[in-house]
């Protein structure tokens, strides 16, 4: 049965750009963690930025739930619909107005992808420094709704930092601007609360990031190491020598024998049980001392070759491996799952340790592909998702590695957002008091729930769903 | 009678913030006190001090990450942090011992902002006591962290009025090897500042920070009779040589010492109008000259007239963090009809102009903070029946 919103959504967006047929929406029932799935009943697609102010004026009046999606490229689960919830594609809204090279700013649509921001920006000498390995295809709404990251926010930063103003529109249909790219702003910090709000209080349809300038120079390292525990303390050390590397890139043995076994192979030592994919950049005077202190220092950590790209073409060689990891494990299993815990830098060798053997226990295999300079961890586990008894295991594997995580002082995501696939893990780092203040922050953006619902903050563990429930 | 508690647990601070909460009163929040006069004037009836809710909680060097609470002073931070050649790159106006929590809560900041940004870009997570009574935490004490809604950009820069902020973490980072501090004398006129920003937005050059300040200032410090840029240089030996190096187009910089930002940080006078005009960063010249129109002009009601400082007359403090695009204006004890005409002439600034500090008497004159449909709302969502710093970002409605 149509949607009961079908036709008039359609007469403001057009039939090109709407889908209704379940066909044709099976694709828009997972995001990047196909784990799960849930075609939505109808999907739309404006192409105009007043057409997108008119959708969802039209489904405020409805009283009708929606999702905003913009590649689909997310790792939490965090675009799927459900129910009558109706899907709003953001990714035909691609346009960059403006570029403001001066004082370093693009204005653009929240479709445009990521990767085109900083190809737009190049002949300025700037980029969009947030990278996420999907920069290809993620898009910037995307990446404001999730806060990303990427291999360069270790000097960088992520995109609350590279975000100037928002404007958003609320789900009730207003629009408010939030931030100000012309000069400071007083009051509340709403923009910094919006970044990351995974679609729950708006949708911003127009993004003024802040561009960055490309460095003077840069120089990409590779060390090889026979132990892990081995390049996680070459990794502290570095940090704590006070360089700062432009990204600092981890990948274990299985990993490294992934990509090697692709089309995407590197050059990796496939007989390492671990690589550091190490960057610096910036002003070029300098940038030797810093090269040599590096290299010395993964030596002394045990490394057996430090390699220095010689030109582009090996620099982006070694990067494609990295930024091509998770395609790679696509010839090792059917399924992937990949989780996104952050935990101190100085507890990587324990915790590096810990999801061994809690992936021994279990009879998995774990892939370690990860932002170490940060302690951003991403264990994927490569798995076939039609096996019952095969998914059970990993699913206590990953609640053990998360527990591991947390209790090392951790937290449960870095940068691909909490979505559905995080929920149970909210308890383990937030009271119910303070799951409720979250919750209540929701309420002032979307008192209605109607903007992606179910998402982010599990409801029944807050403390009011706990008072409701002890009266009943 | 005015009441001041100094609870020294965050389990303390609670109990104080509902017990206030049950007597309908309302709350002054203090730190080191140092700032009492910044912001409007509170119509609160007792004080919650955090002076005695102090120490450092946890510090591992290996992570570059402090948690201290919310009444620990800055030069505790930086004592501790500089035994492990590491620093908390925040230089928010004001006296060192000035605490991590307010400046925290007012989203205070320094030239250092210019490389290392604001508190809300070094703050990782907070612990805070809501208008409610309620412990609430927020992030963590890990450098990179999305997990749920981000409640510590929220309250920080909330200055006091959603909750009582009671333990902060914050990123550290290494202390350079090498550090310069350079100055330059220039001619005050908007063409050439223009033309050498323009030239230093070109330069090879990666600055920790940036400030243009004008004569009366570079008077206080110590520098020259004339305008000055301040340029502070930090990284490895090589690196801070060939960006002098890359300097050198500008001619005549000399090395001055790197107290000169502890004087500028705390140069300020006790009764001054403060305010901040900010414009994008490469309409800092002109600016400069909107600030100096409101500050000088509009203040002597009169032409620029060089003999008035040699009679006694203090004058206007000025200085620009250039990356950001932000003057900033200390006007000594100005006159109530000076600070209204100063006001009036700000309202019409194609600028954004924030006042921190001005006379009791002339905060009703400025818009307040909590405009839009949004603000308002949060301030009741947390703290619902307004017993925090009631006032101080303006009246809600």
């Amino acid at each position: 049965m149509a949607h009961p919103l079908s036709a008039a959504l359609r007469e403001i967006v057009g039939p090109r750009a709407l889908l209704d047929r379940t066909s044709e929406l099976l694709a828009y029932g997972s995001d990047g963690l196909p784990t799960y799935h849930s075609p939505p009943r109808l999907a739309v697609f404006p192409e105009t930025r007043d057409a997108l102010l008119a959708v969802i004026r039209l489904l405020a009046r409805e009283g009708c739930p929606f999702v905003p999606r913009g590649a689909g490229t997310g790792l939490s689960a965090g675009a799927l619909a459900a129910d009558d919830a109706v899907i709003i594609g953001l990714n035909r809204l691609k346009a960059i107005l403006s570029i403001d090279p001066v004082n370093r700013l693009a204005v653009v649509e929240p479709g445009a992808v990521n990767a085109s921001i900083s190809r737009a920006a190049a002949r300025h000498g700037l980029h969009y420094a947030p990278d996420p390995s999907s920069q290809t295809a993620c898009t910037i709404g995307g990446n404001v709704a999730e806060n990303s990251g990427g291999p360069h926010c270790l000097k960088y930063g992520v995109t609350l930092n590279h975000i100037a103003e928002l404007e958003v529109i609320l789900p009730d249909g207003d629009l408010v601007t939030l931030g100000n790219a012309n000069g400071e702003c007083d009051g509340y910090d709403l923009l910094g609360a919006f970044i990351g709000s995974e679609g729950c209080f708006g949708i911003a349809r127009q993004v003024t990031v802040r561009l960055s300038r490309n460095p003077e120079a840069v120089r990409t390292m590779l060390a090889d190491f026979m132990a892990l525990d081995a390049g996680a303390r070459a990794t502290s050390a570095i940090i704590a020598r006070g360089i700062v590397p432009a990204a600092l890139e981890m990948m274990d043995g299985p990993t490294i024998r992934a990509v090697e076994a692709s089309i995407y192979a590197a050059g990796y030592p496939a007989d390492a049980d671990a690589v550091l994919l190490i960057e610096l950049d910036g002003l070029a005077a300098g940038m030797d001392a810093d090269v040599r202190e590096v290299e010395r220092i993964c030596l002394e950590c045990g490394a057996r070759a430090v390699r220095i790209a010689r030109d582009e073409a090996e620099r982006a060689r070694l990067w494609q491996g990295r930024k091509k990891a998770f395609g790679a494990m696509g010839r090792v299993a059917p399924s992937l799952v990949v989780q996104d815990a952050v935990i101190p830098r100085t507890k990587l060798p324990d915790v590096l340790r810990a999801i061994h053997s809690i992936a021994e226990r279990w009879d998995i295999q774990v892939c370690n592909v990860f932002h170490a300079g940060d302690g951003n961890l991403h264990p994927n586990i490569g798995f076939d998702a039609r096996d019952a008894e095969q998914s059970d295991r990993v699913h206590h594997a990953m609640r053990e590695i998360m527990r591991a995580c947390v209790d090392a002082g951790g937290t449960i995501t870095g940068e691909h957002g909490v979505g559905l696939d995080k929920l149970e893990y909210m308890p383990l780092i937030f009271s119910p008091d303070s799951l409720d203040a979250q919750c209540r922050l929701r309420d002032v953006f979307d008192p209605a729930h109607r903007a992606n619902p179910g998402k982010v903050v599990p409801v029944h563990a807050c403390r009011e769903w706990h008072m409701a429930s002890a009266a009943r | 009678m005015m009441s001041v508690a100094a609870p020294d647990t965050s389990l303390g601070v609670a109990h104080h913030v509902r017990e206030a909460r049950d007597r309908r009163a309302t709350l002054r929040i203090a730190g080191a006190a140092h700032w009492m006069n910044a912001g409007r004037p509170t119509s609160a009836l007792g004080t919650l001090s955090l002076s005695a809710l102090a120490g450092i909680v946890d510090y591992n060097p290996g992570d570059l990450t402090l948690t201290a609470r919310a009444g620990t002073s800055l030069e505790t931070i930086a004592h501790a942090a500089a035994a492990e050649h590491q620093w908390l790159a925040l230089d928010p106006f004001g006296d060192p011992s000035g605490t991590l929590g307010a400046t925290v809560a007012t989203a205070s900041s320094g030239p250092l902002a210019c490389a290392f940004g604001t508190p809300r870009d070094n703050v990782l997570g907070l612990e805070i006591v809501t208008g409610d009574g309620r412990t609430i935490r927020s992030g963590g004490r890990v450098v990179k962290n999305v997990a749920g809604f981000d409640l510590t950009r929220l309250f920080t820069g909330s200055w006091g009025t959603l909750g009582v902020i009671t333990e902060v973490t914050v990123r550290l980072r290494a202390l350079p090897e090498v550090e310069d501090t350079l100055a330059l004398s220039i001619d005050e006129h908007p063409e050439t500042v223009g033309a050498l920003l323009v030239r230093l937005r070109a330069a090879a050059i990666a600055p920790l920070a940036l400030e243009l300040v004008n004569a009366p200032l570079a008077r206080v410090l110590g520098l020259a009779e004339t305008m000055v840029l301040l340029i502070r240089l930090g990284g490895n030996a090589d690196s801070v040589r060939a960006q002098r190096a890359a300097l050198g187009f500008a001619g005549g910089i000399t090395t001055v010492p790197a107290s000169m930002w502890n004087v500028l940080r705390t140069c300020e006078p006790e009764h001054a109008m403060v305010m901040r005009i900010s414009m994008p960063p490469s309409r800092l010249a002109e600016c400069w000259v909107a600030a100096r129109h409101v500050t000088h002009d509009v203040l002597h009601d009169a032409t620029p007239d060089p003999t008035r400082v040699a009679r006694g007359a203090r004058p206007t403090l000025m200085h620009g963090t250039v990356e950001r695009g932000v003057v900033r204006c200390i006007v000594p004890a100005p006159s109530s009809d000076a600070v209204d005409r100063a006001i009036a002439a700000c309202a019409t600034l194609p600028a954004t102009v924030i006042f921190e500090r001005l006379p009791d008497s002339a905060w009703p004159r400025v818009p307040h903070a909590l405009h839009g449909r949004l603000a308002p709302r949060i301030r009741q969502t947390f703290d619902p029946d307004g017993i925090l710093n009631p006032g101080i970002l303006g009246a809600t409605p």
